[in-house]
C-alpha cells in the first residue's frame, strides 16, 4: 500500500508558487528519491510533508490519514521521521543524548531509552562516538548524527534532505550504504538529493521537480535519459560525482 | 573511588554540615542570613526549571511568590486555615496562573518573551496594589498584610526563634534540588533541553515543545509559590511591593544566570556567591554606599555575560574536578555522562 | 465637555514626550534586535546631565541640547562599543541574542544604583527656569507650555531620525543592516559600526527627551524605571522598529493617561496600560505599524 501519497499539493509563498499542483506516491518499503535544481521547491515540499509548512493547496496523506496540517511532533509519534538540510544537533549534549531524545518517542523510562539508543548507535556503527560532544563533530559525524536521531523514533518513513551535502566521496559510499541497510529495516525512505551518484544507486524511482513542478518521474534510468530532465539542468552547478 | 562515590560522599559531608550548623552557629543573625541565602537558592533553583531547562527569560517570577504569599496569608488570617494547607492552595493557584501566562507568551521568542513576564508580574502587582477587598477577601492594598505572632506551634506554621525555619527551609532547598535532579534525568528534561536548544528538531524528534515548557512552568510557579508561604510567616509582613517587586524577579534571575542556569549546582553556586555579598554590602555600607550590591551585581553579570556566559558554575566545576584529582588522583578529565551537562 | 479637550489635548503632548523617549528604544531593536533594558537608565542620565548643564550654566533648558545632546551620543556609541559588543561578537550566530539584554539590564542596575550613590535619593527639579508651570490659554483651556515645546521637539527629532535613516549613506546602512546583518556585512557595511552609531542615536533622543522633561518633570535615581516600562509598552504599540510608531504610541499611552483618570482611579490606569501591552503583545506583536517579523 502507498505509505505516502501527495495530491496537487500546491505552497505559496506571498506571489511566489514554490510548489505547483505536486502529486506523487510511495509504496511502504520502497526507495524514492526527489531531484531537481536548486530552488526548485523540494525542500518545501517536504516542510509541507513534515508539517513545518501548512499546504497553500492539495492533500497529503500518510498510511491513508489526512495529514495536512499535522504538526511535526504529531507526525513523528505517527511514524514520519525527517533530518534537516543544515543539520540541528544539540550540541551542547553528548552524541548518546541527542539520539535518547528520539527513543523518548517510544518509551517513558530514561533507561529504556538509552538502550534503545545504544542499539541505534550500534546500527550505525557510531556507538564508539556516544560520549562525544555533538557540537565537537565533524560534518559527517554530525550527518550520521541526524540519521540516528532520526532513526530513533522508530519511524515507518524517513524523510532525508540532502543528508550527503558536503561529504567526501569515500564518506558518500558510506551513507548509501547505511541508507541501504536501512531498507532492509523495513523503512520507506523518501530521499532528496543533489549527488547524482547517491541518488541513482539509492533510489527505486525518481521524481524530478523544476519550477515546483514535477517534470518526470521513473527508474533512474529513464530519468537519466529523459529530454525534460537534461534541459531542465543542461548548464545547472549539478554535483555529479 | 570513582568520581561519582566521592560526589556523592561530598554531597552528604555537605547536607550533614547543614543539618548541624544551628547546634554551633547560635547567633540569630547568621541564621537569619543562612535563611535568607536558603530562600533565594530555593527560589532560584525552582526559577532555573523554566528560566535553564526551558531556555526562556522569565523575569515576573516574583508574581507567583506573592500568590503563595497572599494565598496562604488570607487563608490562615480570615479563615483560620493551617498555612501549611493555605501553602498548597497557594502553589495550585500559581500553578494555573503560569500556564495561562505560558499559554500565549511561549510563542513568542526570547525578547518579547521577557517583556510578557515583566508585564505580567507588574500588572499583577499593579492589581494586588489597587485592590482592598476581593469580594469577601481582605487584600489591603498597598499596606498589605501583617501576620500576628500568635498561636505558636507547628500547624500554624509560626515558631520562636530561627531555628524551625531554617530547617524548614534547608529541607525545602533539598527537595527542590532532589526534584530538579530527578526532572533532568526525566524524559521531561531531555525534551526541555532538546526543545530549549534547538526547538526546531526537537519537534521533529516528537518533542511537543510547547507543552514541556508549559509542564516545566506549572511546576516551577507551584514550588515557587510555597517559598511565598514561607517568606510570609517568616517575616510575619506581606505587601505588594515585597513580594511583586520587579527586583525580586530580576534578583532571583540574575542570581541563576551568574551561577549558571540550566545546571543544577549553578543556582545554588549563584546564591552562594551574591547573597553574601548583598547581605554584607548592606550591613556594612548601607547608610553610606546605598544599592552598593546591586551595582556589584551589575558589574560581576555583565563580566560574567561576558566571558563564561554559561554561568560560573563552569569554572568552578572544573576546578572541584582537578582539586579532587589533585587529593585523590585521577584521570584529569570529567567522564562526560549523557545525563545533563 | 471641555475639561476632556483640555486633558486630550495635553496627554497628546504629554504621549508626544513619551514617544521621544521611546524613539531610542524602537531604533535599537529594529537595528540590533536588541531590547535595551537599560533605555531608561540612559534617559534618566540624561535627565541629570541636562540638570547639571542648565544649572551649572544658568542657560535656557533647550540651549542645553547642544551639550546634552552630543554628550549623550557619545555615551551611548562607548557603551556599545565596550559593553555590548563582546557579547555580540561571541553570540554571532544567535538570531536574536538572550544574553545582550540580560547585559543591559546588568548596565540598567549599575546606572541606576551609581547614580544613587553619587546624587543621593533626593528629588531634584529646576525651580526658576523660564518654562516652569507656564500655560497657555486657548479660550477655557490650559495647555501646558512645557509640553508644548516637548511636543514640538519630538516631531523635529523625529522627522530628523527619519530622514537621517532614508536620505543619508550611515541611514542606509543601518537600515540595511536592520533587515538583514549578514548580506549586509557582506555589502562591505561595518555592523558593529552600524550598531554603535545606531546606539548613539538612539542614547542621543533619550537625551533630548530627557532635555524636554526636564523643565516640568522631577528628576530622581529611579526616575528612568518608569519611562522603562512605558517605552516597551509604547515600542511595542507603535511596532519595534517604527519611528512613527514609537510617536504615535506614545500619543496614545499619553491619552488613555490623561483621560482615563476622569473614570477611575490612576492605578488602575497603569492596569489598563498593562492589560493594553499584553493584549498587543498576542494579538498583533507587530504593532501597529511594525514591520513584520517572522516570529
Amino acid at each position: 500500500m502507498n505509505i505516502l501519497e501527495i495530491k496537487n499539493l500546491v505552497k505559496d509563498f506571498g506571489g511566489l508558487r514554490a510548489v505547483d499542483t505536486l502529486s506523487l506516491s510511495i509504496e511502504e518499503g520502497e526507495i524514492l528519491g526527489l531531484i531537481g535544481p536548486n530552488g526548485a521547491g523540494k525542500s518545501t515540499a517536504f516542510n509541507c510533508i513534515a508539517g513545518v509548512y501548512p499546504p497553500t493547496g492539495g492533500k497529503i496523506y500518510f498510511a491513508g490519514e489526512k495529514i495536512n496540517r499535522s504538526k511535526p511532533w504529531n507526525l513523528c509519534k505517527k511514524g514520519l521521521a525527517r533530518t534537516f538540510q543544515i543539520v540541528k544537533p544539540f550540541s551542547s549534549k553528548s552524541v548518546l543524548y541527542n539520539v535518547m531524545v528520539g527513543s523518548f518517542v517510544t518509551t517513558d523510562k530514561t533507561s529504556v531509552a538509552k538502550e534503545k539508543a545504544l542499539n541505534v548507535l550500534r546500527l550505525l556503527q557510531f556507538e564508539d562516538k556516544k560520549d562525544e560532544r555533538a557540537g565537537n563533530l565533524t560534518i559527517a559525524e554530525r550527518k550520521r548524527l541526524e540519521i540516528a536521531r532520526a532513526l530513533a523514533t522508530e519511524p515507518k518513513l524517513l524523510l532525508f534532505d540532502e543528508v550527503m551535502a558536503g561529504l567526501r566521496p569515500a564518506e558518500v559510499d558510506e551513507m548509501v550504504q547505511i541508507i541501504q541497510n536501512l531498507r532492509h529495516q523495513g523503512i520507506t525512505i523518501f530521499v532528496i538529493e543533489h549527488i547524482m551518484r547517491a541518488i541513482m544507486a539509492l533510489s527505486d524511482r525518481i521524481v524530478v521537480i523544476h519550477f515546483g513542478k514535477k517534470i518526470a518521474e521513473g527508474s533512474p534510468q529513464e530519468v537519466a535519459s529523459d529530454e525534460n530532465v537534461i534541459k531542465a539542468y543542461l548548464g545547472d552547478e549539478y554535483v555529479v560525482s | 573511588m570513582t568520581r561519582q562515590n566521592i560526589n556523592r560522599f561530598a554531597l552528604i559531608l555537605v547536607g550533614v554540615v547543614a543539618f548541624g550548623l544551628p547546634l554551633v552557629l547560635r547567633s540569630p543573625t547568621y541564621l537569619h542570613i543562612l535563611i535568607l541565602l536558603y530562600l533565594y537558592a530555593y527560589l532560584t533553583s525552582s526559577w532555573n526549571l523554566v528560566g535553564g531547562f526551558a531556555g526562556v527569560l522569565p523575569l515576573g517570577h516574583s508574581a507567583f511568590i506573592g500568590i503563595g504569599a497572599y494565598a496562604s496569608t488570607i487563608l490562615s488570617l480570615q479563615y483560620g486555615i493551617s498555612p501549611w494547607l493555605g501553602m498548597i492552595v497557594g502553589g495550585i493557584l500559581a500553578s494555573i496562573t503560569g500556564v495561562l501566562i505560558g499559554l500565549p507568551t511561549f510563542k513568542m521568542r526570547g525578547a518579547y518573551f521577557a517583556l510578557a513576564t515583566i508585564a505580567f508580574g507588574e500588572g499583577i502587582r499593579v492589581m494586588v496594589e489597587n485592590v482592598d477587598n476581593l469580594g469577601p477577601l481582605k487584600i489591603n492594598g498597598p499596606r498589605g498584610l501583617q501576620i500576628p505572632p500568635t498561636n505558636i506551634g507547628f500547624v500554624n506554621y509560626m515558631f520562636n526563634g530561627k531555628e524551625p525555619y531554617y530547617y524548614i527551609i534547608l529541607v525545602m532547598l533539598l527537595g527542590i534540588l532532589a526534584i530538579t535532579y530527578f526532572i533532568s534525568r526525566s524524559k521531561l528534561g531531555y525534551y526541555l533541553n532538546a526543545g530549549g536548544e534547538e526547538p526546531e528538531a526537537a519537534m521533529a524528534l516528537g518533542v511537543n515543545v510547547a507543552r514541556a515548557k508549559l509542564i516545566a512552568m506549572a511546576i516551577s510557579s507551584f514550588f515557587t509559590a510555597l517559598a511565598g508561604t514561607f517568606y510570609a510567616q517568616f517575616t510575619l509582613y506581606i505587601h505588594p511591593k515585597s513580594v511583586i517587586s520587579l527586583d525580586f524577579s530580576f534578583e532571583i534571575a540574575f542570581i541563576a544566570l551568574i551561577g549558571g542556569r540550566g545546571s543544577i549546582a549553578g543556582p545554588v553556586l549563584g546564591a552562594l556567591l551574591l547573597r553574601p555579598v548583598s547581605d554584607f554590602s548592606r550591613i556594612y555600607f548601607g547608610a553610606t554606599l546605598p544599592g552598593l550590591h546591586l551595582i556589584i551585581f551589575g558589574i560581576v553579570l555583565i563580566l560574567v555575560m561576558i566571558y563564561q556566559p554559561r554561568g560560573l558554575q563552569e569554572p568552578l566545576t572544573r576546578v572541584y574536578n582537578r582539586l579532587l584529582d589533585k587529593i585523590f588522583g585521577g584521570t584529569g578529565k570529567k567522564e562526560i555522562t549523557h545525563e545533563y551537562s | 465637555m471641555i475639561y476632556i479637550l483640555e486633558d486630550a489635548i495635553n496627554g497628546v503632548l504629554m504621549g508626544s514626550i513619551y514617544g521621544l523617549t521611546a524613539l531610542g528604544l524602537t531604533l535599537i531593536f529594529g537595528v540590533l534586535k536588541v531590547i535595551n533594558f537599560a533605555h531608561g537608565s540612559l534617559l534618566m542620565v540624561g535627565m541629570y546631565a541636562a540638570y547639571w548643564a542648565i544649572i551649572l550654566t544658568g542657560v535656557h533648558p533647550y540651549v542645553a541640547l547642544v551639550i546634552v545632546a552630543p554628550v549623550m551620543y557619545l555615551f551611548g556609541y562607548y557603551l556599545q562599543d565596550i559593553v555590548i559588543k563582546p557579547i555580540f561578537k561571541a553570540e554571532k550566530d544567535v538570531r536574536e541574542p538572550i544574553t545582550v539584554i540580560i547585559v543591559t539590564t546588568g548596565v540598567w542596575y549599575i546606572l541606576d544604583n551609581l547614580t544613587l550613590l553619587i546624587f543621593g535619593p533626593t528629588y531634584r527639579n529646576i525651580q526658576d527656569n523660564p518654562l516652569k508651570g507656564k500655560m497657555l490659554e486657548i479660550g477655557k483651556m490650559f495647555i501646558s507650555v512645557p509640553k508644548l515645546w516637548g511636543f514640538v521637539t519630538a516631531v523635529i527629532t523625529a522627522a530628523a531620525v527619519y530622514w537621517f535613516l532614508q536620505k543619508t549613506r550611515m541611514g542606509r546602512a543601518i537600515r540595511a543592516t536592520s533587515l538583514d546583518r549578514e548580506a549586509a556585512s557582506l555589502m562591505g557595511i561595518n555592523q558593529f559600526k552600524v550598531y554603535n552609531v545606531a546606539f548613539g542615536i538612539g542614547t542621543a533622543t533619550a537625551g533630548i527627551a530627557a532635555v524636554t522633561l526636564v523643565p516640568f518633570y522631577n528628576i530622581f535615581p529611579s526616575v528612568g524605571v518608569l519611562f522603562d516600562i512605558k517605552g516597551f509598552i509604547i515600542v511595542v504599540l507603535g511596532g519595534l522598529g517604527s519611528i512613527g510608531g514609537a510617536i504615535l504610541g506614545g500619543i496614545i499611552i499619553g491619552l488613555i493617561e490623561s483621560i482615563a483618570p476622569q473614570f477611575m482611579t490612576a492605578t488602575w490606569t497603569e492596569a489598563i496600560v498593562y492589560g493594553l501591552f499584553l493584549v498587543v503583545l498576542f494579538v498583533k506583536p507587530s504593532g501597529l505599524f511594525g514591520v513584520k517579523y517572522d516570529w
